[in-house]
């Protein structure tokens, strides 16, 4: 039987919404760290301009409500038949009232022509290109995970171009860029502009914290902006129905402050760890004998890695496999959260291995996640032995 | 399509205000006897018609978007456009003799009635003979149904014509053979006024797909 | 399949001892058609639009169960986070044929058997335009629905939701044979759907009772006849949808390979210009439904009747230009986004002008709360909210975070469950006594429709919260502390709660009939709620022919002006009971279109040729084969038999003049029982 625990549960909480009062209702009890999916948190621009629109609609909606229910409730108690009515007596046969009509057509035409001018102009705000400052990242959706790759030399090309199905030539800036799944790191206080695509079938990108949702559709680009203002971890989840494990593809984003940032993109552009103690080298022999010839370890793979046999042609990128928080689409926790919040945040990477649920998962993929090996979706159960096993934990985790 | 709630006229209702004096209001709503004039079959082929419509409307949207999107053999590497010119001509030419038909059973003359309708019936299998040859020829040269997206959307947009006309082919026998065994006769000249809807229909959803498919480059 | 011998009867030879109205299409039969009144074979070969409405009614039903079980099966699955009563891949097949059901199979057909009974009788009708045709529709309608559920036994049900957005719904990722049911059962109930439409428009536009105008006839009529043109023009393009994915599937085409190029949004497009009128066409017979009961329980006229239908018929235009507001996640450029964002706006206001105008209808009224009149206020009320969290997505910008969440699933439960269904059970308690002959027990309608209430808000009210904090729909499970927990419990014990307060229902259907088999019990009469309309001008149960005499209709609510008029001092007074106006059905001889085999065996051939399709082509052809024939034999049927179909055909005619509803079934006769009191108008 499948039993998950939550990868990430807590995000640090720091804005009240425009409208406590309604969160309030709408969280009803509780704290709001334990919502972490919440679309009453904005923790960045975009989140914001539409949450301040949606606590528009939500007050004139409320308005709108309780009007019509208890003038339902009312009518119908003002005019029930009383047990002492003249039962052939009846009311005054009204037929209707032209002006009334109208004026009841026109009034919430008004209303919501006065909603429809804030609604398009925030449609035009929040479709505009952060331009070239901004970093920009591929998010590419998978079954039933989300690869990240960062241009780090602005020349147009991914790291990820090679693997792909797209048929773009292997760059020769290869190295000058990255591909890491999972977890997205973006800067905080500072744009991100995102081209979200798929591999598969249509996904859909939502980190509701940041931004709305935007589909990952085979075949076409999409852009969305991004930025938060202070640095955090914040979750969210595939919102398009994918197949099978679609409740399982999850996405973390860690918002660092700049120059943490620049650390990380250094830190990732380094070439994998190579092997320091005898168990790691058994790790990457393993790892080459039976998981490289679907994920790649930068260095480890070799030229003549052509892609994952799977249905979208990739697998997640391992070669920093250890700097990361989760795995697994996300479900998974891989370092214990040392605050006992039961989240993965950026201080706790790299802390006490979660060893049992790595382990899990190599010994039998499909046991711990909903997936379709057998049709080229999804990781397949190896029949790794303890052994390998044991090597492989040790030679993963020490991909930093 | 020639199905009608009946009522015996030949039973009265009680008595009518003035203005429906004579009128019988057990087969109201019958034949002509209604609001819009129409009789209830030829009614029923118009709304069918508008929905059919929609249908090619969706086929062409399909294939206007899916030509050019994918690789391989295009719809210029493959169109014989002066032998669908032809053939298109051949189906415009059978709505004319449709018209002579219908117009021939409306003034009761069998032997005309019979002879354009076996006319208008050949001129659309003419049609589809050369839709098969077109097809063999395409797939000859490359273009199975399979191949890419423009064969899928090209297929399936001219075949779904093809089918029309082929179902409008089996009317006009049906309407040929009813007459030759004397049970056509110029009280149903409505019958043959309905599938003439339906044929001129096809006729002109074909003009439609002869300029957007073939003549548009 | 047994060929029933006429029965020889007195009766037929009466009518033939009279002028026989001899039909040219006499020759024309090869088989012998069905006979008779009784038995299950009358009403398998049934033409009869009221038995066929009462079939549509009781497959509908049994479908509900169905997806009802199904829903429940999922609300058990979310009760308690990290639940796994169900796989993943169950799960999204229990929620694909939950949705489909419920949409195809459910609500749709409780509209198409209302819009069957009742369009005829409120227009003054026999039948309808196509008798035989209706009864394929429904036949279409059944065998595709079981055909599609057999799936579940064929190697498991469709895993693609109901949207089934290309390209997850290709053999490549849904390498089942669910989608293939899919794509081909909904084809297969859509010719049934299509056919309906064309018969219900033509019998609306061509067989009126004379007098009766368009804008005479009731609002019911009036919403299926916008109903039946949404259907129209938007059958053919789910049709040409599914038939791109059955290709895609069965024969290799391209439409939706996007390695070949294709792009998915094609589906989307193609899926959501029929799928948004879809919902219209769901929800306006239910506003039909509604916008007749209230007025009959406020006892005045329906408010700004002129209104209701120009709204309806605004909203029928509006439906076709807010498609791809399902869609502002999909990545349109942000110019569409506008554009549908303002478009679906504005279908708010003919919605809320309806809202406005029922409420207007019981202003200054005298209501009694009887279980139909409930329901319909349940409408009301619940009908808002949905329609408010439909503004909630019209903003575009809010939309991208709650799309695809549970706050989506909220807002259309509370549209189509809290609207069109509550509407359609009101009616089921409203219009049963004209089926049936027996009023439903008002104490237990009433229990049900409190506790209808109550479980569904329990259920969809906390999907708002849901939604707004995060869930995503169609997500098999959900993880501990998100918050999630508690609500979701909440909707489970709701959903049970709709369950229970359904076996109420059923449990009212059984007592209430068996009351009628008690010594005592007293027939409901013709006019159980003193109501307006002139479905209520015949006998209960409606007698086969309808009407003795088809009325000539000179006034909206033509039934109420017979039975009240004004004095000279503006008082109303009544004029007429209901029984001294309401024709007694009596009448014998009426001539009705015969039943017949073919539309049966017509449909039956269609779920062979979708196995075939799925399984083994022989089987295509053996369906082809059937299907040939039965258009054969349909088409040498003459459509009129002037034999067949006589309802109890016991006894000569009677002259007219001597039949004392003679007086009443026309205005003019009943003019002269109005000369002390003038008519309103």
């Amino acid at each position: 039987m499948h039993r998950f625990r939550s990868a990430v549960g807590t995000v640090r909480v720091r804005r009240a919404g425009l409208l406590a009062l309604l969160g309030l209702l709408v969280a009803g009890c509780g704290g709001r760290d334990t919502r972490p999916q919440t679309t009453f948190d904005a923790e960045g621009p975009a989140a914001d301009t539409i949450l301040g629109l949606t606590n528009l609609t939500l007050i004139m909606a409320a308005v709108v409500f309780v009007l019509v229910e208890f003038g339902v409730l009312w009518v119908a108690w003002r005019f029930r038949a009383r047990k002492d009515d003249d039962p052939e007596a009846l009311p005054e046969q009204l037929h209707g009232n032209t002006k009334l009509e109208i004026g009841w057509t026109a009034l919430p035409a008004v209303v919501l022509a006065f909603l429809a001018v804030f609604t398009v102009s925030a449609v035009l705000d929040l479709a505009e290109d952060p331009g070239e400052e901004a970093t920009r990242i591929r998010v590419v959706g998978n079954q039933w995970w989300w690869s990240y790759d960062y241009d780090i030399d602005g020349d147009g090309v991914y790291a990820d171009d090679d693997v792909n199905q797209r048929g773009i030539e292997k760059p020769e800036e290869y190295e000058t860029d990255i591909e890491v799944a999972n977890e997205m790191v973006i800067p905080a206080g500072r744009p991100v502009y995102l081209e979200i695509e798929s591999r598969d079938v249509i996904h859909s990108f939502w980190i509701p914290a940041l931004n709305g949702k935007k589909d990952a559709v085979p075949g076409r680009t999409h852009y969305l902006s991004m930025e938060a203002d202070e640095p955090g971890t914040f979750i969210g989840q595939c919102t398009e129905y994918c197949g099978l494990s679609h409740a399982y593809m999850r996405m973390v984003v860690h918002a660092l402050p700049p120059a943490e940032y620049d650390a990380w993109v250094q830190d990732q552009l380094a070439p994998a760890a190579e092997p320091e103690t005898p168990e790691e080298a058994a790790g990457l022999e393993v790892f080459q004998g039976r998981c490289a010839t679907c994920h790649l370890v930068e260095g480890v793979n070799g030229e003549d890695f052509d892609g994952a046999a799977q249905v979208s042609g990739a697998a997640p990128n391992l070669t920093h496999f250890a700097s990361r928080g989760s795995f697994a689409g996300s479900i998974f926790q891989q370092w214990r959260d040392a605050d006992g919040s039961e989240a993965v945040e950026w201080d706790e990477i790299g802390g006490e291995l979660n060893r049992n649920q790595l382990e899990a998962w190599l010994r039998n993929p499909p046991g711990e996640k909903y997936m379709a090996p057998d049709d080229e979706r999804g990781m397949p159960n190896l029949g790794l032995s303890e052994a390998e096993i044991d090597s492989l934990v040790a030679y993963l985790t020490s991909l930093d | 399509m020639t199905d009608t709630a009946a009522a015996a006229p030949s039973e009265v209702a009680g008595p009518a205000p003035d203005h429906l004096d004579g009128v019988d209001l057990d087969s109201w709503g019958l034949g002509t006897n209604n609001a819009t004039g129409l009789s209830n079959t030829k009614l029923g082929m118009w709304l069918f018609l508008g929905s059919d419509c929609l249908l090619f409307g969706a086929l062409i949207s399909t294939y206007l978007l899916l030509r050019h999107r994918g690789e391989g053999i295009g719809p210029h590497d493959v169109f014989d456009i002066p032998f669908t010119s032809v053939s298109s001509f051949v189906l415009l030419m059978s709505s004319m003799s449709m018209v002579f038909a219908v117009s021939a059973i409306a003034r009761g003359e069998d032997q005309k009635l019979r002879l354009w309708l076996l006319v208008t019936a050949l001129l659309g299998g003419t049609f589809i003979a050369g839709q098969v040859y077109e097809f063999t020829s395409f797939y000859r040269e490359g273009l199975g149904y399979t191949t890419n997206l423009f064969s899928s959307a090209f297929y399936s947009l001219t075949g779904f014509h093809g089918f029309h006309v082929s179902v409008g082919i089996v009317m006009l026998m049906s309407l040929f053979v009813l007459s030759l065994t004397g049970r056509l006769k110029q009280d149903r000249a409505e019958t043959v006024e309905v599938v003439g809807l339906y044929w001129h229909f096809v006729d002109i959803v074909w003009v439609l797909i002869f300029t957007i498919v073939y003549l548009i480059p | 399949m047994a060929i029933v011998e006429r029965p020889t009867t007195d009766g037929t030879l009466a009518l033939e001892a009279g002028p026989r109205h001899a039909s040219p299409d006499d020759a024309l039969g090869v088989f012998k058609r069905p006979q008779g009144d009784t038995g299950w074979r009358s009403w398998l070969f049934t033409v009869d639009h009221k038995r066929i409405g009462i079939m549509y009614g009781a497959a509908a039903l049994f479908f509900f169960l169905i997806g009802g079980i199904e829903a429940l099966v999922i609300r058990t699955q979310l009760a308690a986070p990290d639940q796994d009563l169900i796989s993943a891949d169950l799960y999204n097949q229990m929620f694909t044929m939950h949705g489909v059901t419920m949409i195809f199979l459910v609500v749709m057909p409780i509209g198409a058997a209302f819009m069957n009974y009742l369009i005829p009788l409120q227009i003054g009708a026999r039948d309808v335009a196509f008798p035989r045709i209706n009864a394929f529709s429904f036949w279409v309608y059944l065998f595709g629905g079981l055909f599609f559920n057999t799936s579940w036994f064929l190697g498991g049900g469709p895993d693609g939701g109901w949207f089934a957005y290309a390209p997850n719904t290709s053999v490549v990722f849904s390498p089942s044979h669910g989608m293939d049911f899919y794509a081909i059962g909904i084809q297969i109930v859509g010719f049934g759907t299509l056919a309906g439409a064309v018969n219900l428009i033509a019998t609306c536009l061509n067989m009126r009772a004379p007098g009766m105008t368009l804008m005479k006839m009731p609002v019911f009529t009036w919403m299926s006849l916008v109903t039946q043109f949404l259907l129209l023009f938007a059958m053919p393009v789910i049709s040409v949808a599914l038939f791109l994915l059955t290709f895609d599937r069965i024969f290799d085409a391209n439409f939706f390979n996007v390695a070949a190029g294709a792009d998915p949004l094609l589906w989307e497009h193609l899926f959501w210009i029929f799928g948004h009128p879809e919902v219209y066409i769901m929800i306006m017979p239910a506003f039909g439904v509604v916008s007749e009961i209230i007025p009959v329980f406020s006892r005045k006229p329906i408010f700004g009747y002129e209104f209701m239908v120009f709204s309806g018929i605004a909203i029928g235009f509006m439906g076709w230009g807010v498609w791809a507001h399902h869609m502002f996640a999909s990545g349109m450029g942000p110019i569409s986004v506008a554009a549908f964002a303002v478009s679906t706006m504005f279908i708010a206001v003919p919605t809320g002008v309806k809202i406005l105008n029922w409420i207007a209808t019981m202003w200054g009224g005298k209501l009694t709360f009887t279980t139909p009149m409930l329901f319909s206020i349940g409408l009301v009320t619940m009908f808002t909210i949905g329609g408010l969290s439909g503004v909630s997505h019209a903003v575009a910008p809010s939309d991208t975070q709650q799309t695809d969440t549970y706050y989506i699933v909220a807002h259309f439960h509370y549209v189509l469950f809290g609207g069109a269904l509550f509407a359609f059970v009101g009616g089921f308690y409203f219009w049963w006594p004209k089926a049936f002959g027996y009023l439903l027990r008002e104490t237990l309608g009433k229990w049900h429709f409190w506790l209808m209430l109550l479980g569904f808000n329990l259920t969809f009210g906390p999907m708002h919260v849901l939604g707004l904090e995060g869930m995503p729909r169609r997500t098999h499970s959900y993880f501990a502390g998100y918050g999630f927990d508690l609500w979701n419990l909440v909707a489970t014990v709701g959903a049970f709660i709709i369950a229970l307060s359904f076996l109420v229902f059923f449990w009212n259907i059984f007592v209430s009939w068996r009351d009628t088999k008690k010594v005592g019990w007293v027939p409901p009469g013709p006019d159980p709620w003193d109501a307006r309309s002139i479905e209520w001008m015949t006998a209960s149960p409606t007698p086969t022919h309808n009407f003795d005499h088809i009325p000539v209709v000179t006034h909206r609510d033509e039934f109420w002006y017979r039975k009240y008029g004004e004095t000279d001092d503006h008082r109303i007074v009544r004029i007429a009971s209901s029984e001294e106006v309401a024709q007694t059905g009596t009448r014998t001889g009426v001539h009705l279109p015969a039943p017949s085999y073919w539309p049966i065996l017509l449909c039956a051939s269609l779920p062979l040729i979708g196995y075939g399709l799925i399984f083994n082509m022989g089987l295509t052809i053996a369906g082809g084969v059937v299907l040939l024939l039965a258009l054969y034999g349909w088409a040498q049927e003459p459509a009129d038999d002037p034999d067949g179909g006589h309802h109890d055909d016991h006894g000569a005619l009677p002259e007219p003049g001597h039949d004392p509803q003679d007086a009443a079934a026309t205005p003019a006769a009943a003019g002269d029982a109005d000369k002390e009191a003038t008519l309103v108008d």
